[in-house]
Parts: structure tokens; sequence; C-alpha cells
């Protein structure tokens, strides 16, 4: 069964745009009949850069926004239908890019407790479900605290960790990084990695943060709409002239390696970290 | 400065009134409200300041920050005090200057009346001193749950509440920032009349609203990704109960509401001023 299963995906929307005075309708389409399929377990990041469509993508997943054409299954529940809305938000957590404006409550255990009280758990159920979410997320010190005094990358864990209390197969990160610091965002990545390889939780994470995508286990890059690239890291960025063309950057060992090739230096074209450049540049003075 | 501003007083210590259902505590306060404008005399009000000596002594506050709370009416106090000084009718003259008459029933008056007031406030204190935000507005929430039968929204009116209590910190921060980008830029909030320092206030204002609205909008989504759909078949983690404890507090709150009723009687046959 696939996790999440998008069939020619189309978001439309209307944008009214004042002129002189003279207010015109524009139909935008930020998404183009995005095909994307994601497996039970997979971490699949969507990259894409600003207004690409990346986020919209995200919100259809959650149920948040309606499909105008084509159709979204999450574990097989059509996001059309209404009356799957809670099973399919429930199945499929979101967290947002701004920590301070997704966190409900004043107090830590609060906030995480807010999902599953809207699922009508019961309430020594609940209490448990904080408790490992907070383990999970290796928070269990700030139960008690109130987010306002928390780091930003304190703030995502404990966002991530009301999601995990909902018990989800899925959760989809819109650019959980972004308004982090280096040391937040190291944090929430490994929160991130970490509940993948070990609780099997399916991860789709929406970033223009190539260093972020180079763990994952499959690319989509996002370009106007469409579905442009699609493969393992290593496929995507040896793409390097393209992801360019779509504004995006690729990783900065990828970025040298292509130009030590264009300079005509034999070296592989997917190199994305820094061990395989020196394994790489290594093996090269060997045999020279 | 700005940080200085602390909504939601509570005083973090551990005391049998701590301890205490925000329910009960919500009903004790007030009925103590409602009691104490049966007291009249200066005997009642020795009994009502013997009872709350005893509750603020059991809930381990320091006194001073019961008092906090008085400075903010001072005004208010003083002005009471002043009115009821010379508009109550008496018969045994104290003073007259002029117009202005001041008799003993218009000081006995006055004295009662602050009195009251102090007393309502460092009561009222109690209250917010001892129990934490979420627990009053757990609190609130259901005690207003009957009412939600003839249309009362009790479940928004507490989720309101604590989304306030939650953005508060966030939005002061906001604001500090907003002022210091303006300052940076030469902005002057502390100089001039007071129609420029309001002047002053709207770049400060406008953004913050836009951010405040921003803000909502963003919690709105985040709220309904998470599976809020109101308070129809929702759960609580904390589920709250009332105990031995909380039926101690109203034994004892009713002995106090008999002592004030039998004072009052008391007070038929004594003079005045006493």
């Amino acid at each position: 069964m696939k996790m999440v299963r998008a069939q020619q995906l189309s978001y439309e929307y209307i944008k009214t745009v004042e002129k002189d005075g003279v207010t015109t309708e524009q139909k935008l389409q930020a998404l183009k009949n995005v095909n994307i399929s994601v497996e039970k377990g997979e971490f699949v990041a969507v990259l894409g850069h600003n207004g690409s469509g990346k986020s919209t993508f995200a919100k259809h997943i959650n149920a948040l926004l309606c499909p105008t054409g084509g159709t979204l299954w999450v574990k097989e529940m059509d996001t059309k239908n209404e009356e799957l809305v809670w099973d399919i938000r429930q199945s499929a957590g979101m967290v947002f890019q701004n920590p301070d404006n997704q966190l409900v409550a004043t107090v830590v255990e609060e906030d995480i407790a807010f999902g599953p009280e809207n699922l009508g758990i019961e309430s020594s159920e609940i209490r448990k479900r904080v408790d490992d979410a907070l383990e999970q997320v290796r928070m269990t010190e700030f139960a008690t605290f109130t987010p306002s005094k928390l780091s930003g990358g304190q703030k995502q864990r404990i966002a991530i960790a009301g999601v995990l209390a909902m018990k989800p197969d899925c959760i989809v990160l819109d650019e959980p990084t972004a308004m982090l610091d280096p040391i937040g965002r190291r944090e929430v990545m490994e929160t991130v990695h970490r509940l993948n390889r070990e609780e099997g939780i399916t991860i789709i994470l929406i970033t223009h943060y190539m260093d972020e995508a180079v763990r994952a286990d499959r690319v989509y890059v996002i370009d106007d709409g469409d579905v442009v690239l699609n493969g393992t890291p290593k496929e995507v960025f040896s793409n390097v002239e393209a992801l360019k063309g779509y504004g995006l950057d690729v990783p900065q060992v990828t970025e040298v390696a292509y130009l030590l090739r264009r300079e005509g230096i034999p070296i592989p074209a997917d190199i994305l970290t820094v061990e395989e450049m020196v394994g790489a540049l290594c093996q090269l003075r060997s045999t020279i | 400065m700005i940080r200085d501003i602390t909504i939601g007083q509570y005083y973090p210590v551990a005391s049998p009134i701590h301890r205490l259902d925000a329910r009960v505590k919500l009903a004790i306060t007030f009925i103590y409200i409602v009691t104490l404008f049966f007291v009249d005399s200066f005997i009642g009000y020795f009994f009502v300041m013997l009872s709350l000596g005893a509750v603020i002594a059991s809930s381990k506050v320091p006194l001073r920050f019961m008092l906090r709370g008085i400075k903010s009416i001072m005004v208010i106090i003083v002005f009471t005090m002043i009115i009821n000084l010379f508009t109550t009718k008496g018969e045994t003259l104290l003073l007259e200057i002029g117009f202005l008459r001041i008799t003993w029933e218009g000081v006995a008056v006055a004295l009662k009346m602050s009195i009251r007031l102090v007393f309502l406030i460092v009561g009222s204190s109690v209250l917010t001193l001892t129990t934490t935000p979420i627990h009053l507005t757990d609190g609130i929430e259901s005690i207003l749950k009957p009412f939600s039968k003839i249309g009362v929204p009790s479940h928004e009116i507490a989720m309101m509440m604590t989304i306030a209590l939650r953005f508060i910190p966030t939005l002061l921060d906001e604001t500090d920032k907003i002022m210091k980008a303006q300052q940076a830029r030469g902005a002057d909030f502390d100089t001039g009349t007071l129609k420029e320092k309001a002047q002053s206030l709207i770049p400060i204002l406008v953004p913050l609203f836009i951010s405040a609205f921003r803000r909502a909008e963003e919690l709105a989504t985040a709220m309904e990704a998470r599976c809020y759909h109101g308070g129809e078949n929702r759960t609580r983690m904390h589920v709250v109960s009332i105990g031995r404890r909380d039926f101690v507090a109203f034994a004892v709150t009713a002995v106090y509401v008999c002592i004030i009723f039998l004072l009052r009687h008391a007070a038929e046959i004594v003079p005045f001023w006493i």
C-alpha cells in the first residue's frame, strides 16, 4: 500500500489583482498534473524554490486544500472525501514552518496533548502518548515548560511531538527549519531521521535546503507547479545545470565536483558528501 | 522594559490552597465576594480580616504579593473614600467647612467602603496567585459547561483564553522588536506632547496587528491540521476531580458565611461605630 499517492494532481486558485482601481481576476495554477508516490517508511524530500507550489502540495496531503483536478490518496483514502478528513489528518500529521504559530497551549505537555484530545482519546491513554512523544523527541525534561521559554529548534521538536502523539503513519514537514539557527536545524533533522529509522514513520520533507535532501531516500523537484526531476539524491543532484535552472542550489561538494568535471578532471558527478569527495580525490591521485 | 509586564501572576509554591480544585476556588471566591457586601460592622470586617489572614498564611504566598494589587486601585479607593466622606448624611457633626459637612457617620462609611474594596482585591488575588492560568481556564470551562445548552460557548471561551495567554509573550516580544526597529530608524517614543507620543504608537500598532492576524491564520491552519473541530467529542488529558480537600474547603466556607450573617445581626444591637 502506498502511503501517499498523487495522480494528475492539480490545484487552481483565483487571485484578484488591483491595478489603477480596476480589479481583475487571474487564474493561477499552483500545481499542474503532479504525480508523486511515496512508499510506507520512505523518507522523501520535495525541493523547490519559493512559489514553486511545494507548500501547496504539502497542504493537499493533510486535506487542508482540496484538489481542483486529479486525486490524492493518503493510505488509499481519497482526500476529496469529506468524511475521511479526520482519519487523513490523523494518519498524515503536519509540521509547519513557524514554530511560534503552531503551538496552542501555554505548557509543553498540554500542547502535545492537543491532538489526541481532539481525537477524543481517553485521558490515561493521552498521558501515556504525551510521555512517549516527549521521549521520542528527547524533550522529557521540558514537559512543564512554557513554549515561549524554548528555543526555535526545541519548539519545532515539540510541534513534532504534538503530531507523534496522534500516532500518525506519515509526517509532512513544510520547511520546518527555515526559521531556525544551525543548531536548531540539526536538532530537528536528527529527530526526523531518527523517527524515520527507528519508528518507521514515513517522512515527507518540504525544503529548499539541499543539504537536508541529501539524506532522503528519494527526491522530487517541483518547479512552477510541476514535478521536473525525481529520483535518488544522487540521480537528482548530478543534474547540476538543470537544478540551477530551477533556481535551486546543489550541495556544496556536488558543486565542486561539477566544476572539476567541467575542467576535465574525471570525477563522479553524483558526489554528495565530503567523505565521498575525499574518497574520489584519493582514488584519482592513486591513478595518476 | 516591556518584558516587565506579567499576565497571570501565579506564585508557584506547594500549599493546601494551591492544591484545591480551580472550580472550588472560583466558587469560594465568588461566595466570598458576595458575602463581603453583607458585612456592615467593624467587628465583621475584623472577622473577615482574620479569615483572609488565615487563608493567606496557609497559601504560603508572601503578603506583599497579595497587597500588590491594591496599589493599582489606590486611586479608586481614595476617590470612593472622599465621595463617601462628604456625601453621607449624618447626625453627629465632626467638621464643617463652608458647604462641606463631615460627620462621624461619613467617616465610618468611608472607612468601611475602602476596607471592603481592599478585601475584595486581596481576596481575588488569592485566587489568581494560587491557581495557574491553565487550571483557571479549565475551571471556567467546566463551570460554564452546563450553560452551553442555552448557548454559552464554554469551550470556545476557554480556548480563546488559552490562546490569548499563549500569545501574550510572543506578541510582547514582537512589539519589542518592532519598537527597536523603529528606534533604529530614528523613531522617538519618549519625548513630545501626549498627542505626539500617541501618534508615534501608530507605526508600532499597525505592523503588530498585521502580524497578529497572520499568526492567527497560521495557527488556525495548524489547529485544523491537528484535527481540531471545536469542543464536541473532545477529551482532556487532565481530568479535574473534586477530592476530600475540596469538601473541607467548602465546609470552612459554610462556617465562614454563617458567622458573617450572625455578626450582621449582632450589628443591629450594637452602635454603628463598632
